[in-house]
């Protein structure tokens, strides 16, 4: 079970990875769309990374309300926490 | 290159200034009573002149364009713009994937007049804008709202044979600022798999541009240069192996300094003291 440090280091990871983000950039209060400027096409990409890494299916409205990268650290967290679900 | 011919009948010296003041409330005038009444006659009538809707876009787009060439004549009349075009025989293919830099107003006006049938990617806002919605919407114009339904869009409009008109900025620049591209271009250009056509555009003295109050026209007729160049390939974008959202901001950054170095290039050409030097 991962706690939410590790998902803040792994999503840093993953920004850099998939973006090329400056991890100094990646603060829990750092708006995905507005500081990060990651659009709703890099959206796709970075959901489908998370898939792979949790191993759980993801729902793009489990993300609808993502707006910085501490809420996407909530959503993650809440996604492993739970067991893979039906639909 | 030698400097444009002034129109004939425009007044010269300081009545010039005034001239060319009145001659820019006139076309904004015209502008925007020619949108509302070819928005509800010539436009409407031509798309449902046929039953099948990209026919009837087809007509529209090609009389959007005659009357943005209307208009541009009107304005160089008037001896308010003046303008120069380099390869435009370049714009004729089918599925032409157009970019271009947008210092101006008049832009559009510009290249559409060039394009008989152009698909433009649009900003959302213009859709409530009194005049510019009804060309926009009867020629079947593109928002660029739509997220990823709009690179599907634009894909499937590529793939047509269509060609698609769009300025990465999304807006005019700022004066002074350097270009900020969005992404979009890029990621249509990927997923497409098609070159860009990049069309620079570069006005001096300029006009029209971000935060330009319409009456405070420069101190003499203000020149464009538009320049279609040859076409950007992908293919090596493409061949890298990246996710596409990385791959689309290395395309998106090399697109941006593509165009930094061609319009500062052109401005530079065009500028008098240049010329002076021979």
């Amino acid at each position: 079970m991962q706690s939410t440090q590790e998902i803040f280091d792994q999503l840093r990871k993953v920004l850099h990875e998939l973006f090329e983000i400056e991890p100094s950039q990646v603060t829990l209060e750092a708006h995905l769309y507005n500081d990060l400027e990651i659009d709703s096409i890099d959206t796709i990409d970075l959901i489908l990374r998370l898939k792979e890494l949790t191993g759980r299916k993801i729902q793009p409205d489990q993300f609808r309300h993502v707006r910085t990268v501490g809420d996407a650290v909530n959503a993650i967290h809440a996604l492993v926490q739970n067991k893979p679900a039906a639909a | 290159m030698s400097e444009p011919a002034p129109a004939r009948f425009v007044p010269s010296g300081a009545a010039n200034r005034l001239w060319r003041i009145f001659g820019t409330g006139l076309s904004f005038v015209c502008f925007g009573l020619g949108a509302v009444l070819l928005g509800f006659t010539v436009w409407p009538l031509l798309r449902l002149s046929t039953l099948d809707r990209r026919r009837g876009i087809a007509r529209v787009q090609r009389a959007v364009s005659v009357s943005m060439r209307l208009f541009l004549w009107l304005m160089e009349t008037l001896g308010v713009v003046s303008t120069e075009v380099h390869g435009r025989e370049k714009l004729h293919g089918r599925g032409q994937f157009v970019v271009a830099n947008h210092p101006t107003l008049i832009d559009v006006v510009i290249l559409v007049g060039l394009m008989p049938e152009v698909d433009c990617i649009v900003k959302q806002a213009l859709w409530r804008n009194v005049f510019l919605r009804w060309p926009v919407y009867w020629a079947g114009y593109i928002s660029n709202a739509t997220g990823e339904g709009l690179i599907a869009a634009c894909v499937a409009a590529l793939r047509d044979g269509r060609s698609l008109l769009v300025f990465p900025e999304g807006t005019r620049t700022r004066p002074g600022d350097s270009l900020d591209f969005q992404r979009g271009a890029a990621q249509i250009a990927l997923a497409a798999r098609v070159p860009l056509r990049p069309v620079t555009i570069t006005c001096d003295p300029i006009t029209l541009f971000k935060g330009n109050a319409w009456f405070r026209v420069p101190a003499r007729t203000a020149h464009f240069v538009i320049t279609v160049g040859e076409p950007i390939p992908v293919a090596e974008f493409l061949a890298r192996g990246e996710p596409p959202s990385l791959a689309a901001r290395h395309l998106t950054k090399a697109l941006t300094e593509w165009f930094e170095v061609s319009a500062a290039q052109q401005l530079h050409e065009m500028r008098p003291e240049t010329q002076l030097k021979g």
